[in-house]
């Protein structure tokens, strides 16, 4: 440990140092005067909302090191986690819009928390690039479930309003909102159940303690699905998902408009960022995701099969926040 | 996965040459600072946190438990040649250890202690591997009502058992818990308390809190104290103790593995009650009481056994149920949220690497530990040159890098000062940082399961009485306040007549060891003992039990 406590300042300080100067690079060298004309030339910051080792990290570190390779610059991803994504988001908003800083953004970050919170940006503030991901949402019982269907679950709702008690990895998330539009739009009233993220709810419905969970299906919860531990009962797709065909949608199942459970992980820069840098961006990313390296990386069933573009990242926000702002403003 | 397979894996990770550095590194870093008064295993795990994110999750408990259970090593060597307590658990070796060196044989005090807390040790990792994987399986079934039976329990055993002044650790745990309220409501998701501080919108940061208190404030409180540099006069030889002094201390060190096992389970259990119970125990067993004090073999082996196998029997509750059962495993609990592992029921299946591997790791460490011991007993002793001013600073800077590395985020290097001058005037005036740490903790688990048990009940109380385990536990914790207020008054219709023998020795050495978090040492000491005097260790010994028997 002598080693490491004598190290790990001084690499600190090289690193908050490296970043300052890029910072200074970026703002004066690569923005402004040259456009994007040869963007880009500097080091890349790379921002990610949430703590390192979840699939929105793991989605970035992937994506950032492609564009890497594909730009010959130097990408830096760094974990801004806190205040439900505000803190990255801010930082980005506030930057240079020159290229030079990006982030990771959700309708999470961009749409639920401005509207839930005084943060002082709204999901307008951004220069959407394009789509990095697509985690859909599933409804899931456990395996010795009484349900064996969706439509047993709805039935059993429907007959006794509020006794079937279904997980949410959190009040203010996509999922939350969405079984709150379930009960509002379609009658269907169920208790929901916030959880602090994945890993409680997931012990909590093997533990058979709730009903059922709408969780977003990240690996953790795939491998519980493939081993018979989970049912899924419900995608929150608008079309089927390729790798659970039996499963309907909430669509399907006469559910208008509930897709919006899933979570985008979507790239994107400040406002006013040059054309021609988005157009750089945009098409080394779709091209990032069309490797197959890449592809693994992020996980094959999260990549979108077809490129998600700037103008769908700023329709799937736009159309989020339409649905979002009478539940929540 | 059966036991076998479970340790042929544990010892493939654990012997893998990065972890057997970090089990040396960590040992090795305990017993020092086992050796340093002033630097507990709490404060050094709570520097160190930031710097276990750069690890493998793993290495990261590997090192951190090394610490703990090598500081209760550490603690031993001062305790026995300098009437010094290096930490606080090994405040009661003092009355014998020293008396045996004093006598000229401190050797065979300290060969004892390596002895018993090695077999201490190894006896509850044992009781680890058989205990905690049924556990486990059985807590899959716990639900939210359990929860806050448990953390409630938790919260009352800590500042129930572990503390002097039980007003005050209530008053500490009471700011825990309403700390652990700031950020999102996590049913409605309104922002509580945050002033529109985006910084506060996820609460404060633990890590920061608890780097914070522990940290910087005992690195302030140290730098107040005048530095007690003491000759050190004799040289310590024949180590290894005669058949005598094993003969007389093997039913000590039985009897110390047992207790301090059952202690260490025990929420507000942990190093300090179990070498008090372990003392108190062997006095009360003793033929001839009255050589207790005066340089009695066994009041050094029962407390340094059992103050080691508590502090290995401590991560049961932590790797099965995901609760912490004092503050060093708060802060372990700490680490593995940095690494993005929950832990709780399911983890000894999904990080089987982490369970065994850490398991196996304890056998190494104590295995080297006792290497490490015998031979460089003299080189432990002159640490204590070390000039406080120099050790603080240097804490203290990477106290602030290490937090800042965390979440990159200016804010809570910010926490860490706030709290350091908080945890400075805590301790100033008698307030101790553990009971609100370890409330801050558990006062979010309990807050989300009281929350969600109420959303699934319809808001009905009797969710929490009508099922078994919950039920159970709310009745132990009845019987603990009923038990604990008669036993209260009857004290102190006595207290006039029969001061407490050891409450007097230790008013006399005047010594202040620094807790281990869970426990204030002097008047603890005082007050266990006072009790053991009466009837035998009821509080310590009489809820380990009880509890103990509810966990199947």
């Amino acid at each position: 440990m002598g080693r490491t406590m004598r190290t790990a300042p001084a690499l600190l300080l090289v690193a908050v140092g490296a970043l300052a100067g890029c910072g200074n690079d970026g703002g004066g060298g690569g923005g402004g005067d040259n456009g994007g004309a040869n963007y880009p030339s500097d080091d890349i910051r790379l921002l990610v909302p949430y703590a390192a080792g979840g699939p929105t990290d793991l989605t970035t570190r992937t994506v950032g090191s492609c564009l890497e390779d594909e730009l010959g610059e130097t990408v830096v991803v760094e974990n801004l986690p806190g205040g439900s994504g505000a803190l990255a988001t801010s930082e980005l908003v506030q930057a240079e819009p020159d290229g030079y800083t990006l982030s990771l953004v959700t309708a999470g970050t961009m749409v639920l928390t401005p509207l839930a919170n005084e943060v002082g940006y709204t999901y307008e503030d951004i220069t959407p690039i394009g789509v990095m991901a697509d985690v859909p949402s599933v409804l899931a019982v456990g395996k010795d479930s009484p349900y064996a269907s969706a439509e047993d679950l709805v039935e059993a709702a429907e007959a006794a309003p509020g006794t079937v008690n279904v997980g949410v990895p959190g009040a203010s998330t996509p999922q939350g909102i969405e079984l709150q539009r379930l009960a509002d739009d379609h009658d269907v009233e169920v208790t929901v159940v916030p959880f602090d993220g994945n890993a409680e709810m997931t012990a909590a419905l093997l533990g058979g303690n709730i009903d059922a969970v709408l969780i977003n299906a990240s690996q953790d919860v795939t491998a519980n699905i493939d081993s018979g531990d989970f049912v899924p009962l419900v995608a929150s797709s608008e079309e089927r998902l390729e790798w659970l065909p039996d499963v309907p949608t909430f669509t399907e199942l006469g559910f208008e408009g509930l897709t919006l459970s899933g979570s985008t992980f979507g790239l994107a820069g400040p406002a006013g960022l040059p054309d021609d840098v988005v157009s750089t961006l945009e098409d080394t990313l779709r091209s990032c995701l069309e490797q197959d390296e890449v592809r693994e990386g992020i996980g094959e069933d999260y990549v979108p099969d077809e490129f998600a573009d700037a103008g769908e990242l700023a329709d799937i926000l736009e159309r989020t926040h339409e649905v979002y702002e009478p539940i929540l403003g | 996965m059966g036991i076998m397979d479970g340790l042929g894996e544990g010892f493939s990770v654990a012997l893998d040459p990065t972890n057997i550095l970090y089990v040396f590194l960590g040992v090795l870093i305990g017993t020092v600072i086992g050796v340093l008064p002033g630097l507990g295993p709490t404060a050094t795990i709570a520097l160190l946190l930031p710097i276990t994110y750069e690890l493998e999750p793993t290495s990261s408990v590997i090192l951190l438990a090394g610490i703990y259970y090598g500081s209760m090593y550490g603690g031993t060597i001062t305790s026995v040649l300098l009437r010094l307590p290096g930490e606080a658990a090994s405040v009661v070796t003092v009355f014998d250890g020293h008396q045996m060196a004093m006598q000229g044989r401190a050797g065979p005090a300290l060969g004892i202690a390596a002895v018993g807390s090695f077999i201490g040790g190894t006896l509850s990792v044992v009781g680890l591997i058989l205990l905690a994987p049924p556990l486990a399986d059985l807590a899959v079934q716990f639900g939210d009502p359990e929860y806050v039976a448990l953390t409630a329990f938790g919260i009352l055993l800590v500042t129930y058992l572990g503390t002097k002044h039980p007003v005050k650790a209530l008053c500490m745990a009471a700011l825990g818990l309403l700390l652990a309220t700031i950020g999102r409501d996590l049913v409605t998701g309104t922002s509580r308390f945050t002033f529109d501080q985006v910084e506060l919108f996820d609460g404060l940061d633990f890590v920061a809190v608890a780097m914070g208190l522990f940290g910087v404030g005992e690195i302030l409180y140290n730098l107040e104290k005048t530095e007690k540099a003491e000759q050190i006069k004799s040289k310590v030889k024949n180590i290894w103790p005669s058949r005598r002094d094993f003969r007389d201390s093997s039913g000590a060190i039985a009897r110390g593995s047992v207790l301090g096992f059952f202690l260490g389970v025990l929420p507000g259990g942990g190093g300090v009650i179990s070498s008090l119970a372990s003392y108190g125990m062997e006095k009360r067993r003793a033929k001839d009481p009255s050589r207790f004090g005066k340089g009695a073999i066994e009041g050094v082996a029962g407390p340094e056994t059992a103050n080691n196998a508590s502090s290995t029997s401590a991560f049961v509750p932590l790797l099965t149920l995901g609760i912490p059962p004092n503050v060093v495993l708060a802060l372990i609990y700490g680490a593995l949220l940095i690494q993005g592992i929950t832990p709780g029921p399911q983890l000894i299946d999904n990080n089987p690497e982490i369970f065994w591997g850490v398991i196996a790791s304890m056998f190494i460490g104590n295995l080297m530990l006792l290497a490490l011991n015998i031979p460089l007993v003299g080189f432990f002793v002159q640490l204590l040159r070390v000039r406080a001013g120099i050790l603080a600073a240097f804490a203290l800077l990477i106290t602030m890098a290490g937090v800042f590395s965390v979440n990159n985020d200016v804010f809570d290097m910010w926490v860490v000062l706030v709290f350091g001058i908080i945890g400075w005037l805590m301790k100033k005036t008698g307030f101790e940082p553990g009971p609100l740490v370890l409330a801050f903790v558990l006062g979010a688990i309990l807050e989300e399961s009281f929350r969600r048990s109420m959303l699934l009940s319809g808001g009905e109380f009797s969710i929490f009485f009508t099922r078994p385990m919950s039920g159970t536990l709310f009745a132990v914790m009845a019987l603990v306040v009923l038990y604990s207020s008669v036993m209260g008054i009857r004290r102190r219709r006595q207290r006039s007549q029969l001061p407490g023998v050891a409450e007097e020795e230790l008013r006399a050495t005047g010594l202040e060891a620094e807790p281990e978090g869970t426990a204030g040492v002097a008047a603890t000491s005082g007050r266990t003992d006072g009790r053991a005097d009466d009837d035998g260790v009821p509080g310590t010994g009489g809820g380990s039990t009880r509890a103990g028997g509810d966990r199947p």
